[in-house]
């Protein structure tokens, strides 16, 4: 019958379409049910913390919301996919560009997340969940975020995390939208403190609940970093430079441990973090007190009296000078037809060395100065890692200037200014610290060392620093003696008194470095310097601060210096006694 | 009452009979598989109820003497009617329908069962000595008892079943011995009154109808059955993907699953090669039942087993049609898979009258 046919006619057709559904095109519908019921959940990876010699974190992960696109479980079609950006465009108030953009630099069916925006709020992250349904591919991702004590807390010395720059991407080694350390440890270990980001396969329903769990990698956190710094000293040095320009160094003269490394004025590390509007971000780099600068390295001044400590001890070893010597200093020094003068009108009468130290005397140092010799200073002067990297892993160190003299052309003046840390040279305070350590611990110059070992999250070292020694000064013992018992005189009975604490044997030396040929209204006052360490037997902190413009090292200087070695020493013990 | 008879047990169509049964079997584990890793295979044990149910209706049926329920038939008729009425008063809505009568603890949906009165209603009208010689006297006779119910099932709304009852008329009429000129005449007529009937639907089935056309229209809305249908049957591929490995079944993408589109379940589930395995079994049982109406020589027989089978087999296409894209989604249900009490009745009295035509064939 004619029927009979018709259907059976009817059942080819069937046959037919589901030989084209399920056998022609049932890769593409197995792909279709797949994007269905695998929704892809990406876990990020917590960046590794950054912890003081102690263990306390200096900084610390957050958990923040993160808009995120996934090109994968986007639309395929332009239309509904567009559709979907002007749905999370309008909820969240994202310029519509912004989400093309992001769409359009990657692969449509990559799988890591598009991180579109960070710090969403609550608010945000429930009108994307309300919405999931109709929003296929956008996600609100957990996301850890870098958290601060405080805003400004040792900013130049951690440095700030942003999303990679032009120039990062460009070098291929992030991807958009990934955080990488910009500045200071951030940006020295980034790599390890980067972690790897995890992620989940989860079925889910048609109603987009999870059913079951098909795949996860774990996020593997970054390493952690234990470095040498201790978070109290750095506190309280922040603390006691409040209101000045300029930088505060302290160093273990032991090992060379960079116990506490300011730079003021700060930046609010917490501002850089995520995004940073164009206004505020220009506000900052134009700021004429150069908030981004870290000082501490990167800024070069006149070593100014500091200096005199490297001519006594120059003067000494070569012979050119007995502690007995002594000079009468009236306040001017004539060389030729120049006058050199000292920095205390009338002069200070007879002075033998050590008194030359503890006043600070010009006159008594230019004499010793042009005795020792140029050529013989400059050498003395890189012996002590002046003029040199020293080794510090930032980024960025200044080598500070340090004449190479050459044995005809040296002018006796240069040799005069040379003799008070003036003229053609330049340290930074990181430098002068390294000095004073090495004056302290009779010798050894130490690599400064910031980062003591990184450790991956799950116990492995990756690096470890054991401390390294670049170089020894070799000066007979008793001349360290002679130069350790002069700056604790400087100190204890000069011009540092400023620094005295009651029952702490400090040695220290101040210094003034002027601001030459230009007059001081336009440039404010001369820079103060004083250099410290302390217990004068056995030395365990070396501490170097230096005030831009502050005027006299024994007025402004030595004061913070106290303050700082009062908290090291002091309040320490008061902390521990109070525990027991 | 009922005469046992030697040669009635002799020509019982077991090949038929055993064909619906398989059918029924492949419904309850489908429907089973749905619930793996759910609570409650309700669904599933409701389905093997009725199907017990439905075995005795159809031991029933084939007992009988299929003249005597044609006899019956306008009584039948007039109560299946009362039926239909009867779902405006006392009707129970699902998702906007009122296609069920609640009775206790279970409900009846009239109109499944009013399809298969209805062609015994149209094979009364058509043998009955009025409607001779069949020409155009039986065509104005029967087309009011097809649009009578036509109006009261498409106001339910239910636009497949309504207009199931066309096709079905017009082949028993063409059995009869309509001549195919009238045929094409009424046809052309129902055409013609297509853009009518584009008034008399409701916006949802427009919009069903242009996403026929256009799938892609509304995606997460009134195409999303269409979509996902082709995608759970797409992606079984040549062997299936398993039991457990369903997954737009299993996870509830695909909508209706356990009724309409049932179908892609077992798609899914089993693979090209399984839907060849049940299409055969299918078109087996519908070229039975045309073989049964060809080979009866008793005219009254001849068209109830003609018109039970059309019934089927319009409702076999269409589903199928529906569910892989090839014809808009209309509410047609496949028989003997789909879940449904009243939908398993019916066909199995379909089967039951389809049996005893074969067993009285020689009479």
């Amino acid at each position: 019958m004619a029927i009979g046919l018709a259907v059976t006619a009817a059942f080819v057709v069937i046959v037919g379409q589901l030989w084209y559904l399920q056998v022609l095109e049932g890769g593409r519908f197995l792909d279709a049910s797949d994007r269905n019921r695998i929704r892809i959940r990406p876990i990020a990876a917590p960046r590794g913390i950054l912890f003081d010699r102690h263990g306390v974190p200096l900084v610390d992960n957050r958990p923040a919301f993160t808009l995120s696109l996934i090109p994968r479980e986007l639309p395929r079609d332009p239309a509904s996919r567009d559709a979907v950006l002007g749905r999370v465009a309008a909820l969240l108030r994202i310029p519509y560009q912004e989400l093309q953009d992001a769409v359009a630099r990657v692969q449509a069916d990559s799988f890591p997340p598009v991180r579109v925006r960070r710090g969403l709020t609550l608010e945000d992250v429930a009108k994307v969940e309300e919405w999931r349904l109709e929003l296929p591919g956008v996600i609100a991702e957990v996301e850890p975020k870098r958290v601060y004590p405080t805003s400004r807390f040792a900013a130049h010395l951690l440095g700030y995390v942003r999303e990679a720059n032009e120039d990062q991407l460009r070098q291929g080694r992030y991807r958009r939208g990934e955080m990488v350390g910009q500045s200071g440890l951030e940006r020295l270990l980034d790599e390890h403190l980067r972690g790897q980001d995890g992620g989940e396969r989860i079925e889910v329903d048609a109603m987009g609940r999870p059913v079951r769990l098909i795949q996860q990698s774990e996020p593997h956190s970054g390493a952690q970093v234990v470095t040498t710094v201790d978070g109290r000293i750095q506190e309280a040095a922040e603390r006691a430079m409040a209101g000045h320009a300029g930088a505060v160094v302290v160093m273990d003269p032991r090992n060379g441990d960079l116990l506490a490394m300011v730079s003021t004025p700060a930046f609010e590390i917490d501002r850089f973090t995520g995004t940073i509007d164009r206004s505020a971000w220009l506000r900052l780099v134009q700021d004429p007190h150069f908030p981004l600068l870290n000082r501490a390295v990167q800024s070069q001044y006149a070593p100014a009296s500091i200096f005199k400590i490297l001519v006594a001890a120059a003067a000494l070893q070569e012979g050119s000078l007995t502690p007995a010597d002594r000079t009468q200093c009236a306040g001017e020094f004539h060389l030729g037809t120049a006058t050199f003068k000292d920095w205390k009108e009338g002069g200070h009468g007879t002075v033998d060395l050590q008194r030359a130290i503890v006043q600070s005397c010009n006159i008594f140092f230019y004499q010793a100065g042009l005795k020792v010799g140029g050529v013989t200073l400059v050498r003395y002067a890189r012996a002590f890692g002046f003029g040199a990297p020293t080794g510090i892993e930032l980024q960025g160190e200044k080598y500070g200037l340090m004449p190479r003299p050459d044995r005809r052309g040296w002018p006796a003046g240069e040799t005069v200014n040379l003799s008070i840390g003036q003229g053609a040279v330049l340290v930074t305070p990181t430098q002068v610290a390294r000095f004073m350590a090495t004056v302290a611990n009779g010798g050894v110059l130490w690599r400064p060392r910031l980062v003591q070992r990184i450790e991956r999250s799950d116990g492995g070292l990756v690096y470890s620093d054991a401390g390294q020694v670049n170089g020894h000064v070799e000066l007979s013992p008793v001349v360290w003696e002679f130069l350790r018992r002069s700056l604790w005189a400087a100190v204890n009975d000069g011009t540092g008194a400023a620094a005295r604490i009651p029952g702490l044997d400090i040695a220290g030396k101040t210094g003034t470095a002027q601001i030459i040929g230009k007059s001081k209204a336009t440039l404010g006052q001369d820079h103060a310097w004083f250099a410290a360490f302390a217990p004068v037997k056995n030395p365990e902190v070396v501490v170097v601060v230096l005030v831009e413009h502050g005027g006299r090292g024994g007025e402004v200087a030595a004061p913070i210096a106290r303050k700082i070695l009062n908290a090291i020493f002091f309040e320490r013990v008061a902390a521990i006694e109070v525990r027991g | 009452m009922l005469r046992v008879d030697r040669r009635l047990l002799q020509n019982v169509d077991w090949a038929l009979f055993a064909t619906a049964c398989a059918l029924v079997v492949v419904s309850v584990m489908t429907l089973a598989t749905l619930s793996v890793g759910r609570a409650g295979a309700a669904v599933a044990l409701r389905q093997a109820a009725w199907f017990v149910v439905g075995l005795l209706a159809l031991v029933v049926v084939a007992c009988l003497d299929y003249r005597r329920l044609v006899r019956a038939a306008p009584a039948l008729y007039l109560l299946g009617l009362a039926g239909l009425t009867l779902v405006y008063m006392l009707g129970r809505s699902v998702s906007g329908a009122r296609r069920w009568i609640v009775l206790g603890p279970i409900s009846v949906q009239p109109s499944e069962l009013f399809k298969v009165f209805f062609v015994l209603m149209a094979v009364w009208v058509i043998t009955s000595r009025w409607a001779q010689p069949v020409g155009r006297t039986t065509l104005v006779m029967t087309l009011p008892i097809a649009a009578v119910p036509f109006a009261l099932i498409i106001k339910q709304p239910d636009l497949g079943t309504a207009l199931l009852l066309f096709p079905v008329l017009m082949i028993l009429l063409v059995g009869a011995g309509l001549g195919l000129r009238l045929l094409g005449g009424a046809v052309a007529a129902g055409l013609a009154a297509l853009p009518l009937a584009w008034l008399v639907l409701r916006d949802y089935q427009r919009e069903r109808i242009l996403v026929f056309l256009d799938p892609f229209r509304d995606p997460l809305g009134s195409a999303y059955n269409v979509i996902q249908a082709k995608i759970a049957i797409g992606s079984g591929q040549l062997l299936g993907k398993g039991v457990v490995g369903a997954t737009q079944s299993r996870l509830a993408f695909l909508p209706e699953r356990h009724t309409d589109f049932v179908f892609a379940v077992f798609a899914e589930t089993w693979g090209f090669v399984g839907c060849l395995a049940l299409l055969m079994c299918y078109l087996l049982l519908l070229l039975r039942g045309f073989d049964i109406a060809g080979s009866s020589r008793e005219p009254v027989g001849r068209l109830v087993a003609l018109g039970v089978t059309s019934l089927l087999a319009v409702q076999v296409v269409i589903n199928l049609g529906m569910v892989t894209g090839l014809l808009p989604i209309v509410g047609i249900p496949l028989p003997l898979m789909s879940y449904g009490g009243s939908s398993m009745l019916a066909s199995l009295v379909a089967i039951g009258l389809l049996l005893s035509v074969r067993m009285r064939q020689f009479q």
